[in-house]
């Protein structure tokens, strides 16, 4: 489905461009504002969700964190939202002409995502109340242990070269490349799931965020 | 009977309904693939196709939408056997009723370069294996259907066409706002399928009968009369959870206007049953289609944009080595970034289409050509005019190009004729016709208009269509032959008049050698505009040259309301018409509060100004040389700007904002460094690659401005490149330093792999690595010299290198 187009949260912009609490001088003020004009413009959003049963996924190979946020869960709820290609053609572009507004939209552009996906979560959601189940919190491939390789399968259970243009690489990339896909479990009883956290995290040594004592998700 | 005999009929042709969609309503479970239903429900796939044919449809579309090596891998079955037993169980369905069975032909299930990583010549070669397995089960016909990359199409139509005899049908799936999902218009797609030799086009599921109805419409304007449209709609919009509400009777009922519109071929896609196809052909069955309407006009296009040549349209030249040192290096560098820069800089300038040349002596055109239309249709969306005389180099070039280009040339000769003429036909390429032969240039206009015609002949052979073919009835150099410009006019005028082609015309050849060239260009491209000049091809970045374009559209009620005028020169306080060259805009914009700096240069540099940098710099050249600009005041601007991030006190988006300033003065810098023939600035050598597998180049890109700011040579190799790639580069440029940048956990490997083969290669150049998962102690163990933590530290290691050595 066509999703409209969600601003971006300046805040997260800037934590992506390294600039994690900075209040912007004007000129990175307009920067921004003119990335997100042009992402506006360049963007075809597009989400898809489906609740399916546990089988439609297999996940004996998806890792211990995953299985752990889907526990006590007997149903899954798949999701998939790209920005499209348009955004990839118009960071290419701006990557040769003006590469401060080329990162900005960048940026921009994946904070925009989040929006995005909490949009396709929310309906999801709505879903899920109205059958009087719960819904455990967004979980993507590649968050702790749980391997980019789901990708294809979770892709393909979306259909989502037909329905989005989404598609995964032999890298197991997800193409445009502001894309995300994720995977939320139902219960009949009150679930929340657990994401992933710095202990499992590929990062947990290297972090910017933990030495400053924050976590990403802050 | 044949597909010839179902078309001849001038009656609708009936297309079958949908299957996947009947696969799972009759027991196809999640989690099995539909490609192998002529393996594990082999009787009911040949019972719904039955049910099909029995309905009425005249095509049947074998269950072999996925099949290819990639989707069917680790499943036991080859996509070849896939293909002949799912051919032959709609052979079994089809045979008593006559119906004839179509190889059909889905995408891939990945996406192309650039916005993924297959490449053309890879689709390609995965389509003509399908096809070649196809043949050889015995499809009647080839269907290319549900694709929405034109590029993708196009690579399956060359498979379809060169890898068979049999019909091929293409059809492309729109959403609601006419666009695919990579953004391709209807148009676009029409034009192009068209110009590649389908035998029908078609739209396909996404939508259903009253959504696609306007595109069809649409589509039927763009192609040739004889060529039928076709229209698989499904049955409405699907809910969320995928299923369908439009009855078998709504259904008929929306496609009933669809009678009248132009189409010649119906069936349905996602949701629709043989009960739908039955009903439908109930409904159509006595009904004569109605005659298309196409609007002959001539069309250039890329995917997202379609460009008609209704009055005088803009040509950017300034992708064409002659004259152009900066371009000249570049070439022979093979670095495409300059040219691209040039092909985004003339699109905002006002140009609609690009030439492209690369015939430059000592460089490889045929490959150069190609490696140019490849990099420029990834930044640009306009179409391009494949400038060259080489059939080698302009086949390479026509068989990669993403939608319909323009061929710049041909001529009046017959070995000229013969071998161009063709492969603007195979590709569907509209194309310029000089007016010259063996003979030289004829001196009068009726001496030209007689080699247009003979080229005409020759176009009118080879089945390209008049709205195709642009003459050039030549610009000669004033100066020179001062009599020849009311010849080429009037030449131009006869040419229009008795020959029904559009005009093209090189402008700026009419002032060489004069001064002023600007007042002598503008006045010869308004009466050439006057004169019925359909391409102008000319420097959109000329003000007065693109003032008189805009200008003349106004007065000759091409620009509605002046819209387009106003929008280019509202802002503007006085027109001051300038000439040879645009001077220095001056350097104290309103914006920028007075410094009191008493370098200008380096202080536009350290607030991130990109304009008034390139000013600064103009301003600076004129009375220092270009390494005493570089080193005094670009270098120690940009080493404040990376001491004060690298403090803290500055954040990324200034230091991107000062590199962007300094891009701008350092282009300045190059082309006069070019023009006057002295050594380049370079600091050094740095090969930079985002590793095989990897798309996410953005850092390496920030890296690479940086780098190249600093005056280092940075041959970048972009992103998901191969190891050997990186190698070969190391070895042709001697570089002593390679960066490389992954971002995933998944695409280290690849990295590793790539710093292997440099030390295999025993190549004495240091890697630095960069990139979100990458620490310091990974980079040692993956066998890197540096870890670069960002461009400052990436631009600090290759001082320290270079300095050293």
């Amino acid at each position: 489905m066509e999703l409209a187009y969600h601003a971006a949260d300046r805040r997260t912009v800037l934590r992506y461009l390294g600039a994690a609490g900075w209040t912007p001088d004007e000129a990175t003020t307009s920067l921004l504002d003119e990335a997100e004009t042009l992402l506006r413009r360049a963007a075809t959003p597009r989400g898809v969700w489906r609740a399916l049963p546990p089988q439609a996924l297999d996940l004996r190979e998806a890792g211990t964190d995953l299985a752990r946020h889907l526990q006590g869960c007997d149903g899954l709820v798949l999701m998939a939202v790209t920005m499209g290609s348009g955004a990839d053609a118009l960071i290419r572009r701006l990557e040769l002409s003006d590469i401060a507004l080329g990162a900005a939209v960048d940026a921009t552009a994946s904070a925009a995502m989040e929006g995005l996906c909490d949009d396709v979560e929310a309906e999801a959601r709505r879903w899920a109340q109205s059958q009087g189940l719960w819904l455990t919190g967004r979980y993507s491939p590649g968050y702790g242990d749980c391997p980019l390789t789901l990708q294809h399968d979770l892709c393909l259970a979306l259909d989502t070269v037909r329905g989005l243009g989404l598609a995964v690489t032999p890298q197991h990339l997800l193409t445009p490349r502001k894309s995300v896909t994720a995977i939320l479990g139902t219960a009949d009883h009150p679930v929340t799931g657990a994401r992933a956290g710095c202990n499992h995290c590929l990062l947990r040594e290297t972090c910017a965020y933990r030495k400053r004592g924050m976590t990403c998700d802050d | 009977m044949t597909i010839e005999e179902i078309f001849a009929r001038r009656r609708f042709v009936f297309l079958d309904g949908g299957l996947g969609t009947q696969l799972q309503k009759r027991g196809l479970q999640p989690g099995q693939k539909p490609e192998l239903a002529a393996f594990l429900m082999p009787d009911t796939l040949e019972a719904i196709h039955r049910e099909y044919a029995a309905a009425g449809a005249d095509i049947l579309y074998a269950n072999t939408f996925g099949a290819n090596e990639q989707k069917l891998a680790g499943t036991g079955y080859t996509a070849a056997d896939t293909i002949a037993a799912s051919i032959a169980c709609a052979r079994r369905a089809a045979q008593p009723y006559g119906a004839l069975v179509a190889l059909d032909i889905g995408p891939l299930g990945e996406l192309l370069a650039p916005t993924g990583t297959l490449s053309f010549e890879e689709a390609y070669a995965r389509f003509a294996a399908i096809v070649q397995a196809g043949v050889q089960a015995g499809a009647d016909l080839v269907v290319i259907e549900t694709m929405t990359d034109l590029y993708e199409l196009k690579a399956a139509v060359l498979a379809a066409k060169e890898n068979s005899t049999l019909p091929v049908l293409a059809s492309m799936s729109f959403e609601s706002r006419g666009r695919t999902f990579t953004g391709c218009t209807v148009e676009s797609f029409g034009v192009t399928a068209a110009g590649l030799g389908v035998d029908a086009v078609g739209i396909n599921c996404s939508l259903g009968p009253d959504e696609i109805l306007p595109f069809a419409k649409r589509l039927c304007r763009v192609v040739p009369a004889g060529m039928p449209v076709f229209v698989k709609p499904n049955a409405g919009l699907p809910n969320p959870d995928g299923s369908y509400d439009l009855t078998a009777d709504g259904f008929v009922e929306q496609m009933l206007p669809y009678a009248a519109s132009g189409i010649s071929m119906v069936g349905g896609c996602c949701g629709t049953t043989p009960e739908y196809i039955r009903k439908l052909r109930a409904a159509f069955a006595e009904l004569t289609p109605a005659q298309k309407v196409p609007l002959r006009r001539s069309r250039l296009c890329t995917p997202v944009r379609c460009v008609e040549v209704e009055g005088i349209t803009v040509v950017g030249e300034r992708i064409n080595p002659t004259g152009k040192k900066r371009l000249q290096q570049a070439l022979r560098e093979g670095d495409s970034g300059y040219a691209c820069a040039q092909a985004v800089a003339q699109a905002e300038a006002g140009a609609q289409v690009l030439d492209v040349n690369a015939g430059l002596p000592g460089i490889d055109e045929a490959a150069t050509l190609e490696m140019l239309v490849r990099e420029l249709q990834a930044v640009t969306d306009l179409p391009l005019q494949l400038d060259s005389n080489d059939p080698a180099a302009l086949e390479r070039a026509l068989r990669i190009y993403n939608g319909k280009p323009i061929v710049n040339s041909v001529n009046g000769e017959e070995k000229s004729l013969k071998a161009i003429l063709p492969l603007c036909k195979k590709y569907g390429a509209a194309v310029v016709g000089l007016c010259l032969d063996e003979n030289g240039i004829p001196k009068t206009a009726e001496g030209r208009f007689g080699v247009a015609k003979k080229i005409v002949a020759a176009t009118d052979a080879a089945g390209i269509p008049r709205e195709d073919v642009y003459i050039d009835c030549l610009t000669l150099t004033v100066s020179a032959e001062q009599a020849s410009a009311a010849e080429t006019l009037k030449a131009m005028e006869l040419c229009k008049r008795e020959l029904g082609v559009r005009t093209v015309l090189g402008v700026s050849n009419i002032s060489f050698g004069l001064p002023c060239r600007g007042y002598m260009n503008t006045t010869f491209l308004t009466l050439a505009m006057q004169a019925g000049l359909d391409l102008a091809i000319m420097n959109p970045n000329t003000p007065e040259m693109m003032a008189a374009v805009r200008a003349f559209r106004v007065l000759t009620c091409q620009d509605a309301q002046c819209a387009d005028y106003v929008r280019a020169y509202a802002g503007q306080q006085t027109q001051t018409v300038q000439t040879v060259k645009a001077a220095p805009a001056a350097a104290t914009p309103a914006a920028s509060e007075p410094s009191g700096n008493e370098d200008p240069l380096a202080d536009a540099v350290r607030r991130g100004l990109k304009k008034e940098a390139r000013a600064a710099a103009e301003q600076a050249l004129l009375s220092r040389e270009p390494l005493d600009v570089v080193n005094l005041s670009l270098i120690p601007a940009l080493d404040t700007v990376g001491d004060g991030f690298e403090k803290g006190t500055l954040f990324l988006p200034q230091l991107l904002q000062a590199a962007t300033a300094a891009q701008a003065a350092f282009d300045v810098i190059k082309t006069a460094i070019a023009n006057s023939g002295q050594q380049s600035v370079s600091k050094g050598k740095i090969v930079l690659a985002t590793v095989k597998g990897d798309i996410h180049d953005i850092g390496k890109n920030i890296v690479r401005v940086v780098l190249e700011n600093y005056g280092y040579e940075v041959t970048d190799l972009g992103r998901d490149v191969d190891p050997m790639r990186v190698v070969q580069a190391v070895q042709e440029t001697g570089a002593p330093l390679v960066g490389l940048s992954a971002l995933m956990t998944t695409t280290v490997p690849s990295m590793q792999a790539t710093i292997e083969e440099l030390h295999k290669a025993k190549l004495p150049c240091k890697v630095m690595v960069g990139g979100a998962v990458l620490t310091p102690s990974f980079a040692q163990q993956i066998g890197a010299d540096f870890y670069a933590r960002d461009a400052k530290a990436s631009a600090d290691y290759a001082k320290q290198l270079f300095e050293t050595r």
